[in-house]
């Protein structure tokens, strides 16, 4: 560590005068108009260094970790320079950049892996209200960009079952405040899908003519879709209805193929791959990716391996070498490094294990470094079917 | 890039010319259905022919004149395996040496012939011996045995394969990518030495998928499967075997070191730590017995943070004589993971020391943390202090499936108490810091004698 780093980092922090150091909720509620319109270069830049501020003051962790790294807020002049917190670190330690004395309103888990005795991520969410200002703005623009308001019929446990999954909030938020009448949780709050009201709510979603949105894990998708087989049943939901789809099948026993998965969808439930938009979110960030396939026709038709997510534009993605973690030459794999604005009250800048190729408006996710564990929200959901098997 | 490595060694005429396949740095012959039990059907006409018409001491003496050419530095097959062994397996040259060398040790007649001393009576593969209490023994190897490699330790694989020779089974070796190399070559050593038992044994590698047609032959055909590999590798295996197929499985292990108060002295602590530093650097940490934490005793004359310094120290010495194969990106990602959550943990107030090598060769964690994690390999060890014996076994017990190795210095006399405990969690070996990495030939490997765990045994009473 400079001398120059370690005195800055010695610095008293919170409470340093208000005019200076505005207050979380003040700075949040800012920030959250800036998620609602268009952001340029510049702007995000300020706000980008503004948060690391906020957070090297105000989490001791981080401010240790940078200062070690000579990185402070009189040095960092690009958000590309503020050191990024590697997921791994959310298992061990929950960084909350707010005042003192104050706690996170929420906090999100991570799913385990088979084990289930391993360390669980877990993420603090200082403010629920910052949260859905990143989620809403976001799950609009990718899964209603026709300004539609469907019944959600999600194939996930309900927040009230399993309030620590971020996903189940997520979907919880977009019930609330994007569904449309006749919204319902479909999957037990151990994760299992009973085939018996999942076919109920098809076949009345079916034969009325309002377009429904399915909300699934591609694990959960793949139960309900064995329910279906195993009853015979081929829906056929109302033109226009959609699907989102998050989470893989890494590190599992079973694991079908995307192009099978999204042909068995429109074979039992009629929605075609032109409507099934895969979302990429981890706990670790507040904001979520998606492909583009609704909000941009043009992606709709391509095959299903030149497919890409992009990011919100509070969001900066870059793809770091694995060895280095440099920037990689543009078209070359590398680990993906996010500096996410939504993450104001804990840390924006999240190195992951994930690999992905920069294309231009997004990135196509490659998958998980083999060495990394495999974890993610299919999984949990596996987990809880198998042990509901058992019982 | 050199041209790809001829990952088989079949006898002449055991299959008509086949054709290949080469893909990373590999290539092997694509045996179909028919091949593939013409195959079979060679080995076994082979071990009845020329494997069993010498008896147990002569195989050992003839297959120790064809292992033991990988000692000699001058020797075409040895050089040819210096030359190959490191682009195959990801490791330096001179690790592949270091590994090469410490392998080949026990593939010689007289570790062979000491082998076969200690695990069976004496001529009980080649006849009948007097049992217990009258009844008479013969000790009989199953007839052909499929040995399915993993690939992670160049040399486990022919090492294997030798020891099924010796008992006298005829043997189909599938090794693992990284493992190509060090069997295919000895088979040929075999050849030159011993012809008539080289007909009994194939090296073939094989891909998944397409290649499902040999793969398929042999698990039918084979009357012992020996499999090295993940735990889900071993699965896999088992699940499509007849249940009648006897499968010695060599799983997934996890192998730790323990530095009693005994080893702190200031003076022989740098010893411990070179002795350490070297078994959590040979093979690149890759192998059963690689230490993944050392655990270190509270209250020597050295604390465990000094000791994780002097290990730190040992380990950069050997960047130089045993220096680490290329990185791959997996193992970059974990090591940023891993040293970036240490920065940020000591951050936050954790008592935790980090030393790390240049690039990703190396990092030492003393870690005060109370729970033993598996290392991401790559040459990182994480050091705990503990009190005693008991924060010992407590820490490494929840390893119970896996625990493998246990290297020991320091205990003194309580060295006897500490290894019946590590027993009773699942350790299956307590050795000197310094021996870990090279078991001898006659350990239990895996908690079973290596010769006696292949074969049967036949009394006769009268």
């Amino acid at each position: 560590m400079t001398d120059a780093a370690e005195s800055e980092a010695r610095k008293p922090r919170a409470g340093t005068g208000a005019a200076e150091h505005p207050r979380f909720d003040e700075l949040a509620g800012e920030l959250a108009t800036v998620f609602a319109r268009p952001l340029d270069e510049r702007t995000f830049e300020t706000w980008a260094l503004r948060a690391f501020r906020w957070q090297f003051d105000h989490d001791a962790a981080f401010r240790g970790y940078c200062a070690g790294r000579g990185a402070t807020p009189a040095t960092v002049a690009r958000w590309q320079d503020v050191p990024p917190v590697p997921t791994a670190a959310f298992k061990r330690l929950r960084f909350l950049a707010v005042e003192q004395g104050r706690g996170p309103e929420a906090v999100f888990r991570t799913s385990g892996t088979t084990g289930g005795t391993e360390r669980r991520g877990e993420h603090a969410v200082a403010s629920l209200a910052l949260y859905r200002a990143a989620l809403l703005p976001a799950f609009r623009a990718h899964l209603l960009p026709d300004g539609a308001r469907p019944p959600v019929l999600a194939l996930v446990p309900s927040p009230e079952e399993a309030p620590r999954s971020s996903l189940s909030r997520m979907i919880g938020v977009v019930i609330e405040e994007l569904g449309g009448e006749g919204s319902a949780w479909l999957a037990r709050a151990d994760g299992a899908i009973d085939a018996r009201p999942l076919l109920e709510a098809l076949r009345a979603a079916a034969a009325s003519d309002l377009p429904v949105l399915v909300a699934a894990t591609a694990f959960g998708l793949v139960h309900a879709l064995d329910a279906l087989v195993v009853e015979g049943a081929r829906i056929r939901l109302p033109e226009g209805s959609r699907l989102m789809e998050t989470g893989g099948f890494k590190g599992r026993a079973r694991v079908v193929a995307r192009s099978e998965l999204y042909a068995a969808v429109r074979d039992r439930l009629g929605i075609p791959a032109a409507r099934i938009v895969n979302e990429y979110g981890m706990t670790e960030l507040l904001s979520q990716f998606y492909e583009p396939v609704l909000a941009d026709p043009r992606v709709a038709d391509l095959p299903l391996e030149e497919r890409f997510h992009v990011a919100p534009h509070w969001v900066r993605s870059r793809v770091l070498d694995p060895v280095s973690l440099a920037p990689v030459a543009d078209g070359d794999p590398g680990l993906l490094c996010h500096y996410d604005l939504a993450n104001l009250g804990s840390v924006s800048a999240v190195l992951t294990e994930d690999v992905g190729i920069a294309v231009p408006g997004g990135f196509r996710l490659i998958g998980r470094t083999p060495g990394a564990e495999p974890r993610g929200c299919s999984l949990a959901t596996e987990e809880l079917l198998l042990a509901a098997t058992a019982q | 890039m050199s041209a790809p490595f001829d990952a088989w060694a079949l006898a002449p005429g055991a299959v008509d010319a086949p054709p290949t396949r080469a893909e990373g740095g590999l290539r092997w012959p694509l045996l179909d259905h028919s091949a593939a039990r013409a195959l079979v059907a060679s080995l076994r006409a082979a071990r009845a022919g020329g494997l069993l018409s010498h008896d147990a001491a002569a195989r050992a003496r003839l297959l120790g004149r064809a292992g033991a050419r990988f000692l000699d530095p001058r020797d075409p097959l040895r050089r040819e395996a210096e030359a190959r062994v490191p682009d195959s397996a990801g490791l330096s040259a001179p690790m592949a040496r270091a590994v090469i060398e410490g392998m080949a040790r026990d593939w010689t007649a007289p570790r062979l012939l000491d082998l076969l001393a200690a695990e069976l009576p004496a001529g009980a593969l080649d006849r009948f011996v007097p049992g217990t209490r009258g009844t008479r023994v013969r000790a009989f190897a199953p007839e052909l045995a499929l040995h399915v490699g993993a690939g992670t330790v160049p040399g486990v694989t022919a090492t294997s394969m030798l020891r099924s020779l010796l008992v006298g089974s005829a043997t189909l070796v599938k090794p693992g990518r990284g493992d190509a190399v060090l069997p295919v070559l000895l088979a040929r050593a075999i050849a030159d030495e011993a012809p008539d038992l080289a007909r009994a044994v194939a090296v073939v590698y094989w891909g998944g998928g397409a290649d499902a047609a040999v793969e398929e032959v042999a698990l039918a055909a084979a009357d012992q499967v020996v499999v090295y590999g993940g735990d889900a590798t071993v699965r896999a295996v088992r699940e499509r075997l007849p249940v009648t197929t006897p499968v010695i499985a060599y799983h997934h292990r996890i192998s730790a070191a323990v530095v009693g108060r005994g080893a702190l002295e200031k003076a022989g602590v740098e010893k411990v730590a070179d002795a350490l530093a070297r078994a959590v650097a040979l093979f690149d940490q890759r192998g059963c017995v690689s230490p993944h934490v050392v655990l270190v005793e509270e209250g020597g004359e050295m604390s465990p943070a000094e000791l994780a310094r002097a290990l730190a120290g040992a380990l950069a010495r050997l960047d130089e004589t045993l220096p680490p194969g290329p990185v791959d990106s997996a193992q970059a990602s974990a090591v940023h993971q891993l040293r970036r959550t240490a920065e940020l943990r000591a951050a936050a107030g954790e008592a935790l020391e980090l030393h790390v090598g240049t690039g990703g060769a190396w990092t030492v964690l003393l870690d005060p943390s109370a729970e033993v994690e598996a290392s991401c390999l790559g040459r990182t060890v994480r050091v705990h202090p503990v009190a005693d014996e008991r924060a010992t076994i407590a820490r490494l017990a929840g390893w119970r499936q896996h625990l493998q190795t246990v290297g020991i210095a320091g205990m003194g006399d309580r060295l006897e108490a500490l290894a019946a405990a590590l027993g009773e969690v699942g350790a299956r070996r307590v050795c000197p810091l310094e021996s870990i990495p090279f078991p001898p030939p006659w350990w239990h490997h895996d908690g079973q004698g290596p010769l006696a765990v292949l074969v049967r045994w036949m009394d006769v009473e009268e």
